[in-house]
Order: C-alpha cells, then structure tokens, then sequence
C-alpha cells in the first residue's frame, strides 16, 4: 500500500503573538484547505510538539480540540528537533498498517514565551542531563560547535566555508514569505557577528522561533476515491544514537544521518544521492550542521561540505539545491514543525508551486532530513511524484 | 496582548546511587569507568552492562587526546555564576571523557585529568595541559 502526502499547510515562522492551537491551526487549516477535505474525512492525528518550552506542558489535547479533531487521536510524539519527522512517520505507519486511510500529522512548537537563558537550559537537556548538561553547561549550540572545531581541525574546514551556509539560507529566506528571517547578509556579517559559543557566531546559529506545520496522508486506494494530487512517500529511513556526546565515536559527522540514509536510500534504490533529487531540504539548525549533512547523505565526501558549498553545489542551478526555502538558519527552527514543514516544502517543489523560489524538476523526487538534537535522532523520507 | 502564567519552579531530585562511586570519587580526586567482562566499558559509568552483567569500577587516568572543544559565551540558565567556559571532550584509551578546562586546546593537544569543585560548588572533571 502507497502513502501519499495529499495535502500540506504551514504558519509563517517567527515570534508569533498567537497560543499554540491557535498557531497549529494555522497550519491545519492550510492543509485541510490544500486537500481540499474537512476534518470529517481524518481518522487519526498526530501531534508532534517537544513542547518543553511553553507553558501547556501536556499540549496534545489542546492542539487537537482546536484543530476540530477531538476523538481522533491524537497520538503525542516527541523526538526532540525530529519530532515532525516522527510525527509523520506516525501517521505514515498507521495508513500502511491498514489502521487509517486518511491521516494528519501536525507540528508545532511555541518556543519564544520564556527568556533566551532559560531556552538555552532547555536546549541543552536535548541529551543527557545529568551527565552532560549537568556537570558542564553543554547548549545546543556547543554540542554542534564542539562538531566544527573537530572538522576543522581535520579537514580544514574554515569558519568562512561554515558562514556560506547562513548567507545561502538567509538570501533564500528573503524570498519566502513565511520564514522568520526576511534579510540578506554576507560572509562578513556572519564573521562579524557576535560569538555564542566558539566557533559558532550568532548568525551561524537558527533562530528561537514560533511555527506549525501539517502534512495529510492518505492511502493510494483514498487517493483514488478521493482524486487527491498525491506526492508519495517512497522509502523512509530512520536511526538514533547515544544520548551522550562523550559516548561517539567521532566528532566530524552524524552516524545517525548516515544510517537513517541507508535505510531510505535503499527503500528507494537509489546509489548515487547527487544526482537523484531536484533538491534536498537538511537539517542545518547551524551551519556545520549543513556542511556535515552533504557529507553524511552521501552528497560529497567526507571532510569536502566546505568545498561543496564553496563551489556553489548546494545552491540554485547547483548538483542539488539545499534548503531553498531558507532552511532552519533562516526560515527558522520551531522544533517539531520542521520536519513536517520539510515535507511541506518537498510537495510545494514537487508540484511546481514554488513560486520564485522554484526549482527545475527533472527527477520528479525530494529528500528531507531531520535531526534530532546532535544525531540522537535521524530522519530521511524520499518524497516522488 | 500578553498575560503571565503562574510560576513553576522545578529542581529535580535525582537518585545517583546505583553510581555512587563515581560521584564520591569525584570528591577524592578520582574519576570512574565501569567495564563489563563482556568486553564493555562505560563512560559515563553504569552498574549494569547492556548485556545484563552487573559491572566493575575501573579509574580512568594517564594522559588522554583532545577530540573536540567550545568555549560557551552565551551563558544558559543555571550557569550565571560563570565566566564564558570551555568544555572539552578527551580520549582515554577505550573511553572519552568531557571536562572543563582553564587552558587554552586544540584538537589533538595532550591532556591529564583531575577533579575540582567549579564555581557553584559542584565537584568535576577538568582537564590540564600536558
């Protein structure tokens, strides 16, 4: 049975002076609107929130009673920055059991309601508490900082290489009206900017961001009987690894995107990842997280995403252009809105619904990636039409 | 328009015991692994092996390698009492350790371990410049 995404909505990202089910409608409501179903027609939703930051802790019930789905779920799913990928895959599951035919899965995340400090406390826990955060203070941006001075002192990756990531995601970023961040800036304003934590610069760094997204699946036979435009859902790769960061084997990549790209790349047969997709959306809550990403799906060599980006590869009328929509630098990070809001931007791509920031369709497939704090978790989907 | 939610304050109470040699030896200047005869060992430590043995107490010293470091200006929560602090992960043998150190490092420079209280009263790992 083929899992089809039949309709997608997302909230413009930023600091949003809504409630949380009130910013997860607006996502729902999009992608009801999308599909062009009410939510008579759902049997099942899912609500992907971490929601550590906001002031419903046990937001679920009241995303869902908002939304119009009271009775119909709602499954709660937590997989730190990957949750909208969990979230999705929960639905994707379902239908593929035969439990629903038509499912949503909703992320959405309020995360600009307490002060930056306390954000970064709760930032840091996305590993191992008590024997990480606890002892030494480790933020989430040291966690991928701690990365970048490792790639750079083995392959020589350079602090203007990590920034081309920021400059390529806020100049896309500018054309999308949705993303929290509407603004052009260059190599040096990124080298300028203030240090959060070495190497990494404020501009190296997402932003704290409000936002929701919602994606529908249906299954092929409610594709038919409904006559819904479907992007498919072709393979699904997924991994995980150790909560403690003393715990990895090396410092220079993400096991866990290796693995969860694999997994998805051989669900789709695919052997040569660069030339396979009109366009990847990855994980780059920093900029060596980008850097590391090209590398870890295969795109590029390890130790060669300095050079990848250098050559303008990730780009428009590159091999594959990367985060057209801004990425998590600039569109912004609501943590479990970002992998459905990735599945978002695949089918908005893949339909040609794009706008300016289009790309050429030529293989007619996708991929998303999705990582949980720093490679805890790891998700790939490749997306076709 | 905007409204304050009531205050929520939470401070954990957290059952170490079953690790308790570690966080006492801490306090005397050492720091543990704990290996499995199954070949395993742990750092951070636990009691009992994914294999379902229970574990031994081994301490970890001698010199270990620089894998990666940060210094963390932008302080979070919890850690106002702190200067911008450098954290660092070091290699020994089959374990790494992360710790805090007052020396300047890079990836790949020699360093030894030792244990302090930091400025909030919390004993930990530091580490020293060979």
């Amino acid at each position: 049975m083929k899992v089809g995404v039949v309709g997608v909505g997302c909230s413009r990202f930023g600091t949003r002076d809504v409630t949380i089910q009130e910013l997860a409608f607006e996502a729902v409501s999009e992608a009801l609107k999308d599909a062009e179903i009410s939510q008579d027609e759902i049997e099942l939703s899912v609500v992907g929130c971490v929601g550590t930051r906001g002031y419903e802790l046990m937001p679920a019930v009241v995303v869902n009673e908002y939304c119009g789905f009271s009775g119909k779920g709602p499954i709660r799913v937590e997989a730190a920055c990957a949750t909208g990928s969990a979230a999705v895959y929960s639905a994707y599951s379902s239908i593929k059991a035969g439990i629903a035919d038509i499912a949503i899965a909703i992320g959405v995340e309020k995360m600009t309601e307490v002060d930056t400090a306390t954000s970064a406390a709760i930032g840091g826990r996305a590993g191992n508490y008590l024997w990480e955060f606890h002892f030494y203070g480790t933020t989430f941006p040291a966690y991928y900082a701690m990365h970048a001075t490792a790639h750079m002192a083995r392959y020589g990756t350079t602090e203007k290489q990590l920034a081309l990531a920021a400059v390529k995601a806020h100049r896309n970023a500018a054309k999308n009206p949705k993303a929290h961040f509407q603004k052009e800036i260059s190599v040096e304003d990124v080298l300028k900017s203030r240090m959060i934590t070495y190497p990494l610069k404020l501009y190296d760094c997402s932003p704290i961001s409000d936002g929701a997204s919602a994606a529908i699946l249906a299954s092929e036979k409610a594709v038919k009987e409904h006559g819904f435009d479907a992007v498919w859902i072709e393979s699904v790769g997924y991994s995980s690894d150790t909560s403690n960061m003393s715990m990895r084997e090396n410092y220079v990549g993400l096991k866990a995107t290796r693995m969860a790209a694999e997994m998805a790349y051989k669900g789709a047969k695919i052997t040569d990842p660069l030339n396979s997709f009109d366009l990847a959306t990855v994980h780059d809550c920093f900029t060596i997280a980008e850097i590391m990403a090209y590398e870890d799906l295969g795109f590029c060599k390890k130790g060669e995403g300095g050079k990848f980006i250098e050559k303008g590869e990730s780009d428009f009328g590159g091999k594959i252009p990367v985060n057209t929509f801004g990425g998590l630098k600039a569109k912004g990070h609501p943590l479990a809105a970002t992998g459905v809001a990735m599945v978002y931007e695949a089918v908005k791509q893949l339909r040609g619904e794009a706008g300016s920031l289009q790309v050429d369709l030529k293989h007619y497939r996708a991929l998303t990636h999705n990582v949980g704090g720093t490679g805890h978790f790891a998700w790939v989907f490749v997306l076709g039409r | 328009m905007i409204v304050e939610s009531r205050e929520l304050r939470m401070k954990h109470r957290i059952p170490v015991t079953k690790t308790e040699r570690f966080w006492k030896g801490l306090e005397e200047g050492k720091v543990f692994k704990t290996v499995c005869k199954c070949g395993k060992s742990y750092y951070p430590p636990r009691a009992e092996c994914v294999c379902g043995n229970s574990t031994e107490w081994a301490e970890v010293s001698g010199e270990g390698t620089v894998e990666c470091f940060t210094v963390v200006h932008s302080i979070p929560a919890g850690y106002e009492w702190s200067k911008p602090y450098r954290i660092v992960i070091a290699s020994f043998g089959d374990v790494r350790v992360m710790g805090w150190s007052e020396d300047e490092l890079k990836v790949g420079d020699r360093v030894t371990l030792y244990t302090a209280k930091d400025g909030s009263g919390v004993w930990k790992v530091w580490f020293k410049k060979v």
